[in-house]
């Protein structure tokens, strides 16, 4: 089942139109939502969240209608905003379980729960503390701890990563992994940053020009025409390239030390091969898989 | 070109920076670490906001604490987003050309070229509070190189672009550092660092951690335990040939296959053919995930 | 099937969820909770009293000499009563507790939502099933609420005396049912405070210039008020004559201000001009007061005031920016 079915939705801000006639089925599990800026995806996560009044056409979040039913939508979904949020004035724990009332709780459920979605979002020490002494990576983590308080069935996150630093970057990204992956919890991750994308998500959505321009498992998305393999060298060698062809394996093409090549059989027959040359050449293979573009490059070319 | 010799800063009793020695020369450098762990205090040193209290920096031969003949000499984009909302980006930049020392008509040619570099000509002449995130750094990078610098500091330039706002940035940064420039960038993403340069500056905590060639880094830490994975449909096969090697530390199955850890990479890429060709195990397929910039900043920070 | 071992990481939530339709309480409520707590507050709201305060003083002395030197003692709080028109001390005591009453709703309303402009909580609210009514109703509740209940207790607690000490002389009579006139004064006049603090708040994102703001439009509304009186003091004569050489019009303008309309409101409801505090004066003085102006005199500025607040808040506050 689809956690969110769009049909046919035009969103306009005065003359310009966000969305056209834009129709999806947000699949179950970890989803990317990749875009430009200005392609409509802030729009469509307003959507989703029951906040917009479109000009035609409608849609169900999590069996909720989209024009009828924003609060109850928002009751069983959790937004991690891009921009920094807190309610001033509160420490941690007190601000996530307000939280939790506001979406719902009752009081004692609520603060019981603070504490424990705090533990879990890496501020279990940090929880008495003053919100606004909190640093990035900290600020970053409860806006995470807001979303899930009221244990929702769809989380989105706007950015995670925003800001952070390497280490801040994948322990926010492991959280997220872990919360989506297990856990019953349905996640839409809105990012610029499409390893962060890569390494969370299953599959994505690809937003241009108010359109839905892709859709499916990032595997596949990824995958190269012919299945071709990559091979990579200690170093250049341009000897290794002829044995290849003389060992009947097309060279497709090299790239510094990596060589993409085209061969007939399994892998693991390609594989005999490409170690025999480069044993003939003399020469040490350092890695060798099955080609795949990198999100970018067919995010890149998906919009184009 | 710019050198730190011996060069630390304290505040009080924190650190900044703590005796650091090394040479940013031209082209695009990268300056990582994690949060707090001097580069600010490095920019803010460069561009002569605040002095070192031991040792040098130099900037093409001058010290440029309080000195203007360097600040002629480079520019500087910060990662805030502070603009005079209310001017429209070719006015902003022409501003501070004329803060610059410019006369009217050569602040305004100058701002005309630099704003068309940065491909922004056709949006110059809206107001800057409609700009998107990748406008402003646009905007940000124009007055920086408005009085032709030598070096140009980016304080997290792509921060908040999309990734086509990023392409075209690096690609920018580039054509920047084939004039002949130098450019220190800094930045948290790690594989935006790797598209743009091999060459990194590595603080953490103050201290000077690595600098140099990523490649050459990476060799230098070939003794630290490396992971090596291996697709294949006969694990437990390719792991007893594997386990009489003395140089492979740890074996472990994972669900297509397995995954080594050893000590002599380089020993152990030169057995791995025999497996294929002389025992005729089938390999899908081999990497090591350690083989990026990610795992080299997280090997070095972490020890 | 339980394992010994419990599993500590994170897991769903299927306890109780109420309905989406009255999240304004839940806002009400935090707000409320955190203002009781305010010690301060309290000590405001006693200082608000102060009129009463010397009046029960008064009468107790009295009261004390009535029961100490016989007929004399009882002569001297029978001529005090005769001066003492009941109505006029709840008026009075109302009107003296306005100051206290504006700093109390500066401390309840001036960070309300400007704190939150600042911190980005909308965000927080509005990805909630709270909308934006619900928001500014709780936010409004959150001043409205506190700010009647300290308005209350220092007249509420006058009645008692009266009610307890004077039942014999009349009081129950005279002033036993102004407690339920008190009450919709009390209403009206907290309406009007928390609504104008409310978009006083909406439009600054820091607590203390939106503090600022509201005082100075506090002081200067305050300053017609001010002007009529001193106009009615230079005026000469006595009694009547002093207010009745002064245009209706001029007089009016004693009610254009934040205080004014809420003596305006008292001044319809329990329906008198008022006279010199302590029963001074003399029956003689008592038509030396603003005259009561026409209900719906009070009723337009009333109004015009909380739409304006309200107006200003609705706009202020966006829905729109949840995201990006």
């Amino acid at each position: 089942m689809a956690v969110a079915e769009i049909r046919g939705l035009t969103v306009q801000y005065g003359r310009f139109t966000a969305l056209s006639d834009f129709s999806v089925d947000i699949p179950e599990g970890c989803v990317g939502l990749l875009g430009p800026n200005g392609a409509g995806k802030t729009t469509l996560i307003k959507t989703i969240l029951g906040f917009v009044k479109p000009a035609t056409g409608g849609g169900h979040v999590l069996g909720a209608d989209i024009l009828r039913e924003g609060p109850l939508i928002r009751q069983r979904v959790g937004l991690m905003p891009e921009q920094d949020c807190h309610i001033p004035g509160m420490s941690a724990v007190a601000f996530v379980a307000y939280a939790g009332e506001l979406a719902g709780m009752p009081g004692n459920h609520a603060l019981r729960r603070s504490h424990e979605v705090l533990e879990y979002c890496g501020l279990g020490e940090a929880r008495y503390r003053l919100v606004e002494t909190y640093s990035t990576g900290m600020k970053q983590r409860i806006k995470l701890a807001q979303a899930l308080i009221h244990g929702p069935k769809l989380l989105l996150l706007d950015e995670p990563t925003n800001g952070l630093d390497p280490r801040g970057r994948e322990e926010m990204l492991e959280l997220i992994r872990s919360v989506s992956h297990g856990k019953n919890v349905n996640v839409i991750v809105s990012s610029h940053l499409l390893p962060d994308i890569e390494r969370t998500c299953d599959q994505v959505i690809v937003v241009a020009q108010g359109k839905l321009r892709a859709q499916g498992l990032i595997k596949d998305l990824r995958k190269v025409e012919g299945a071709p393999i990559d091979v990579e060298l200690k170093e250049e060698n341009p000897k290794f390239m002829q044995a290849l062809q003389e060992r009947g394996v097309t060279l497709l093409s090299a790239h510094r030390n990596i060589y993409r090549v085209q061969g007939k059989g399994l892998p693991s027959d390609v594989g005999k091969i490409v170690f025999d040359a480069a044993t003939a050449v003399g020469t040490q293979v350092r890695g060798y898989d099955l080609a795949q573009r990198s999100l970018e490059e067919a995010f890149l070319e998906v919009i184009r | 070109m710019i050198v730190f010799q011996e060069a630390s800063r304290w505040y009080g009793q924190i650190i900044g920076l703590n005796d650091v020695t090394c040479t940013i020369p031209t082209g695009v450098t990268a300056l990582l670490g994690l949060n707090g762990a001097g580069k600010s205090t490095m920019l803010r040193m460069i561009t002569g906001q605040i002095r070192a209290t031991t040792g040098t920096v130099s900037v093409y031969g001058q010290t440029p604490f309080a000195n203007p003949e360097v600040y002629k000499l480079i520019g500087y984009c910060p990662e805030i987003d502070n603009f005079y909302e209310h001017m429209n980006g070719f006015q902003f930049v022409e501003h501070l050309g004329r803060l610059a020392g410019y006369g009217k008509t050569e602040a305004r040619e100058r701002s005309r070229r630099m704003i068309e570099r940065v491909g922004m000509a056709d949006r110059a002449h809206k107001k800057i509070a409609g700009y998107s995130k990748g406008m402003r750094q646009r905007v940000k990078l124009a007055q920086a190189m408005i009085h032709d610098p030598q070096a140009v500091l980016l304080d997290e330039p792509l921060n908040g672009l999309d990734p086509v706002g990023r392409r075209e940035f690096m690609q920018l940064l580039q054509t920047f550092s084939e004039d002949g420039k130098t450019i220190l960038v800094s930045s948290h993403i790690l594989f935006e660092v790797e598209q743009m340069t091999s060459n990194i500056v590595l603080l953490h905590r103050g201290r000077l951690l690595a600098t140099g060639n990523i490649g050459v880094i990476r060799e230098l830490i070939d003794k630290y335990p490396h992971r090596i994975r291996i697709a294949t449909t006969q694990a437990r096969e390719v792991a007893t040939q594997l386990a009489g090697l003395p140089y492979i530390s740890n074996i472990s199955f994972e669900r297509d296959g397995l995954e080594i850890q050893t000590r002599e990479p380089d020993k152990f890429y030169d057995y791995l053919p025999s497996l294929a060709v002389q025992h005729g195990l089938p390999i899908d397929g081999f990497s090591s995930p350690d083989n990026n910039l990610e795992s080299v900043f997280r090997y070095l920070v972490t020890n | 099937m339980s394992s010994p071992i419990a599993d500590l990481t994170y897991r769903g939530y299927d306890g109780p969820l109420g309905g989406v339709s009255k999240r304004w309480w839940a806002i009400a409520k935090y707000q409320i909770k955190k203002q009781v707590k305010n010690r301060f507050l309290w000590v405001l709201m006693a200082a608000s009293g102060w009129y009463y305060a010397i009046m029960i003083i008064i009468f107790f002395f009295l009261e004390q000499m009535a029961v100490n030197n016989g007929p004399q003692g009882e002569q001297a709080l029978k001529g005090f009563l005769a001066n003492i028109v009941w109505k006029d001390q709840f008026l009075l005591g109302f009107s003296f507790g306005q100051f206290l009453f504006f700093v109390m709703t500066w401390i309840l309303g001036a960070a309300s939502i400007a704190n939150d402009n600042r911190a980005n909580a909308l965000l927080v609210y509005l990805s909630k099933p709270c909308t934006k009514a619900d928001y500014l109703l709780g936010k409004w509740l959150g001043i409205f609420l506190p700010l009647l209940l300290m308005q209350l207790i220092p007249t509420l607690f006058f009645w008692l005396y009266g009610m307890t000490s004077f039942a014999s002389y009349g009081f129950v009579g005279a002033a036993g049912w102004l407690i339920l006139k008190m009450i919709p004064i009390a209403v009206l006049g907290s309406a009007l405070s928390a609504s104008v603090i409310l978009g006083v708040s909406s439009m600054f994102n820091q607590g203390r210039i939106a503090g600022i703001v509201f005082a100075g439009l506090y002081m200067v509304s305050n300053f017609f008020t001010v002007f009529v009186k001193i106009a009615i003091l230079f005026q000469g004569g006595h009694g009547r004559s002093r207010i009745a050489d002064i245009p209706p019009a001029l007089l009016n303008l004693f009610y254009c201000s934040i205080d004014g309309i809420q003596i305006a409101i008292a001044k319809n409801i329990l329906g008198t001009a008022g006279s010199q505090p302590f029963g001074g004066g003399g029956a003689r003085q008592r038509m030396a007061e603003v005259p009561v102006p026409s209900p719906i005199f009070t009723a337009l500025i009333w109004l015009a005031l909380c739409a304006a607040g309200w107006a200003i808040a609705w706009r202020r506050v966006r829905a729109v920016e949840v995201v990006g």
